[in-house]
């Protein structure tokens, strides 16, 4: 590309990988090798690999295997976008799905094809370590870090603190069952805090440095569960050390007898939150506070491998795009949707929907990949974010390039408005592809996407997530949906149960079940009679949230169990 | 496989014999003993009344043939070729539904 | 069965009994933690060790501790990670100095886990090859984190040089 900008030493937005790091992710590798060698000559069995096979995010899943690679904290850079898509044409089916917890997932990947494709992420400081089994998973992130006008706190250096510490764990790689850790540090929390195993909230300590609110036991799945507030201003030099005795008391005393009960939530629920505060706290008081005491030096050198943006724009960056805006009603819309206001005078975030109208929500086909990492080269250095809504966000662009970068978005047809509306449903993979579902997502958020695809109809219905789960597992965070939709199963046959008043932020809270669950072809139609009804009883410029909330469920169960 | 909707089978009807290949992942289905197809319609039907013991012996040999997961489909009485009762195996059997083009069959062409 | 330690097969001197063999007045016998007063009341200077359960409290051991040469505990399903936290307080919570040795279906590839949480010794389960166990004591250089061990960090960094 002729203007595109000198790459940086460093990566924009996420640590940098030194030699140590590398020769790390070559043994990890290696060691992968060598147990895919022994399950296939057999001194493995099933039962022996695949909690070591999971632990490299690889899956048996409907069809074939799936590889789930990890993208901490949800930041990637171009040249990691061009190897997945390298990946995806030469590995699997030509496309990627971005998923709910900011990684991406390959569908059709051979187990005797898995090593080397380890080895090729490697190369570009990537990997799929503990993006599955009963560990401590990829720390998620805010979407907006280090851009946000609303920011306090960049939390991605402590994220990334996070992910280094968790790596290989002695202690914490064999938990009762997965644990999943967020941080964010705004205020209005995009993370889902609350909805983690734990969930930190960083903000500036009176020092100078950093402090973490500290949430714990949230989560969807079989029992949703708000997380419950554990403790205010942690000091930055304690975090390992309290999330050690954090995780510790869970390891000795999580159940694991029981599956659906193993999760961290339970716990915290058994004990009351006085009960697991008070073990939390005699073992933060026994432990050897020196030897997992975070120092200063520590988080200062690891913030150094991370690049830093040069943000400079034109003084005339603002007005340059609100003549472009005046100019284009397409674009203006595109901007009120799809952007969020950034920190630094001349810039914005851009999100790129992955939500086309009909489309499979959180696919990118690897051209698409390819033309993502040369827009972000062009226009926002070389940086790409993935949002827990199985989105990309270009975190820092020119406002006077932005609608250069919405009509090269627009022709790879990336371009969809409809970021935090009706068409931007989050869906798992459901029973197209996932063993565990017991029904089909996808083709619900195609039909409810295709059916809302105005834009004019999008924003008159204003702000409404929908969020899809093919099973209880609440991979597609139906719970935390305005609108959640559950597949389950009746003998075989797909049904939808709705749940209403889910909200995944701040005003966190856990969507309650409608009625009955509703047969595969009559679910879309019922969601359109209970967004009718809401149109219908809504008072300026209310939410749908906010609706249901002052209204309550009546108007819209009539709605959707109305007979025509 | 622990999953309980790989046992859902009722007493009178038949079933075909499934499972994953080790190395590739893809889903085959039992021809004849340490014979398996992509392709569902190659499948040997077996009553239910004889479906577990045929079930064992495929399972006894599994490592040897490249096998994971195996366990009983059960199929509609009449059709021929076999089409499963279930939404999840006739999806495991066709393709997922999103992707039409990803048919088991097509596949088979493709690498023909 | 075979013992590890370092990496290499070395001779295992210890008995274990069960719940029901007679105690020998001599020599080195670790007993169950039901059997712990027992084991106790043989003459001082017999060494004694215990084998835990993966549910039990490690504080329970403080006071029988200094009596105690060697600690086993167990992986009954190699899933079960609980010994990792009890291997790990019994080196930071109580100083424990002596042997820590994992017994049950442990894999190979937990080794550097075991060892990094404090575990001396791995006798090691039926089947097991040696050779891989050897490969997995030596596979990586680098730990994110610190550990029991106290491995020297890296610069400022949060990684340890192992080995």
């Amino acid at each position: 590309m002729p203007d595109t900008i000198q790459a940086p030493a460093l990566p924009v937005g996420h640590y940098g990988y030194d030699q140590v790091d590398r020769a790390f992710l070559a043994d990890r590798v290696e060691q992968f090798r060598d147990q895919v060698a022994r399950r296939i000559a057999g001194t493995l069995s099933e039962d022996e690999f695949k909690p070591l096979r999971l632990m490299n995010g690889l899956y048996l899943q409907l069809h074939a295997y799936m590889l789930r690679i990890a993208i901490p904290y949800g930041v990637l850079d171009s040249r990691q976008m061009r190897e997945l898509a390298h990946i995806a044409r030469t590995y699997d089916r030509d496309y990627g799905h971005f998923t709910t917890r900011q990684n991406l997932q390959f569908n059709w990947i051979r187990l005797e094809d898995t090593p080397d494709i380890l080895a090729r992420l490697a190369d570009v400081d990537m990997h799929a370590i503990q993006t599955s089994g009963n560990c401590i998973r990829n720390v998620t992130c805010d979407q907006f870090a280090g851009a946000a006008q609303d920011e306090l706190v960049d939390p991605r250096v402590h994220a990334e603190i996070l992910r280094q510490w968790s790596t290989l764990h002695p202690e914490f790689t064999f938990l009762p069952r997965k644990f999943k850790i967020a941080i964010s540090g705004s205020p209005n929390d995009r993370v889902a805090a609350r909805f983690h195993d734990i969930g930190l909230v960083a903000k500036p300590a009176p020092d100078g440095g950093t402090m973490f609110d500290v949430f714990v036991g949230g989560g969807m799945g079989r029992t949703p569960i708000v997380g419950v507030h554990l403790r205010d201003d942690l000091p930055e030099e304690d975090l390992l050390a309290y999330l050690e005795a954090m995780v510790r008391v869970y390891n000795e005393y999580g159940r694991r007898d029981n599956i659906y009960k193993a999760r961290i939530k339970i716990l915290v629920q058994a004990l009351g939150t006085e009960g697991y505060r008070a073990k939390v706290d005699a073992e933060f008081a026994a432990m050897n506070r020196a030897r997992y005491r975070l120092p200063p030096e520590t988080v200062a050198a690891i913030r150094a491998r991370f690049g830093t943006p040069d943000l400079h724009a034109p003084d005339d960056a603002a007005e340059q795009l609100a003549r472009a805006r005046r100019a284009d009603p397409a674009f203006d819309r595109w901007v009120r949707t799809n952007t969020h206001p950034h920190r630094a005078p001349g810039h914005i975030s851009a999100v790129i929907s992955l939500k086309p109208a009909g489309g499979i929500p959180g696919d990118a086909t690897s051209a698409q990949m390819d033309i993502i990492a040369d827009l972000a080269d062009r226009h926002a250095f070389g940086e790409i974010r993935v949002t827990h809504m199985q989105n990309l966000v270009l975190g820092h662009v020119r406002q006077d390039e932005l609608h250069a970068l919405w009509q090269a978005l627009r022709a790879a047809d990336l371009a969809s408005a409809n970021i935090g509306l009706i068409g931007d449903i989050i869906a798992c993979p459901g029973l197209d592809y996932c063993s565990l579902a017991n029904a089909r997502s996808i083709p619900i958020a195609q039909k409810l996407s295709a059916r809302f695809a105005s834009p004019e109809l999008q924003e008159t219905i204003g702000p409404i997530e929908i969020k899809i789960s093919g099973c209880i597992n609440a991979c597609g965070h139906h719970h935390a949906g305005h609108i959640g939709i559950l597949g389950v199963d009746k003998k075989g046959e797909e049904f939808f149960q709705l749940t209403l008043g889910g909200s995944p932020g701040s005003d966190a809270s856990v969507g309650q079940i409608l009625g009955p669950a509703l047969p595969e072809d009559a679910t879309v139609d019922a969601i359109a009679r209970l967004v009718d009804a809401y149109l219908v009883h809504r008072t300026g410029g209310e939410r749908f949230l906010d609706t249901y909330r002052r209204l309550g469920a009546a108007l819209f169960k009539d709605a959707v169990y109305a007979t025509a | 496989m622990s999953d309980v909707r790989n046992n859902r089978r009722e007493a009178g009807g038949s079933s075909v014999i499934t499972a994953n290949r080790l190395l590739d992942g893809r889903i085959v289905w039992q021809v004849a003993e340490g014979d398996w197809s992509t392709i569902i319609a190659d499948a040997r039907i077996i009553p239910n009344a004889d479906i577990e013991a045929a079930i064992a012996q495929a399972a006894a040999r599994q490592q040897a043939d490249g096998l994971v997961g195996i366990y009983g489909v059960q199929v509609e009485t009449d059709a021929t070729p076999p089409v499963p009762v279930t939404v999840r195996e006739r999806i495991r059997a066709f393709g997922p539904s999103v992707h039409p083009d990803f048919t088991p069959v097509a596949e088979l062409e493709a690498h023909a | 069965m075979p013992l590890l330690e370092n990496g290499r097969l070395v001779p295992d001197d210890w008995t274990t009994l069960d719940a029901d063999a007679p105690l020998p007045a001599t020599g080195p016998v670790i007993v169950p933690l039901s059997r712990l007063e027992e084991g106790l009341a043989r003459p001082h200077g017999e060494k004694l060790g215990v084998a835990i359960p993966q549910d039990a409290e490690i504080d329970t051991l403080r006071t029988a501790l200094p009596r105690l040469s060697l600690v086993a505990v167990t992986f009954p399903i190699f899933r079960d990670g609980r010994a990792f936290s009890q291997a790990r307080a019994l080196r930071e919570h109580l100083h424990f100095t002596g042997e820590i040795r994992a017994t049950g279906k442990p894999l190979p590839d937990q080794y550097e886990f075991l060892l990094r949480c404090g575990v001396s010794t791995v006798d090691l389960p039926p089947g097991s090859e040696p050779e891989v166990w050897a490969r997995a004591h030596t596979r990586f250089r680098t730990a994110y984190q610190p550990s029991v061990l106290g491995e020297r960090a890296e610069g400022v960094t949060l990684r340890r040089l192992l080995g």
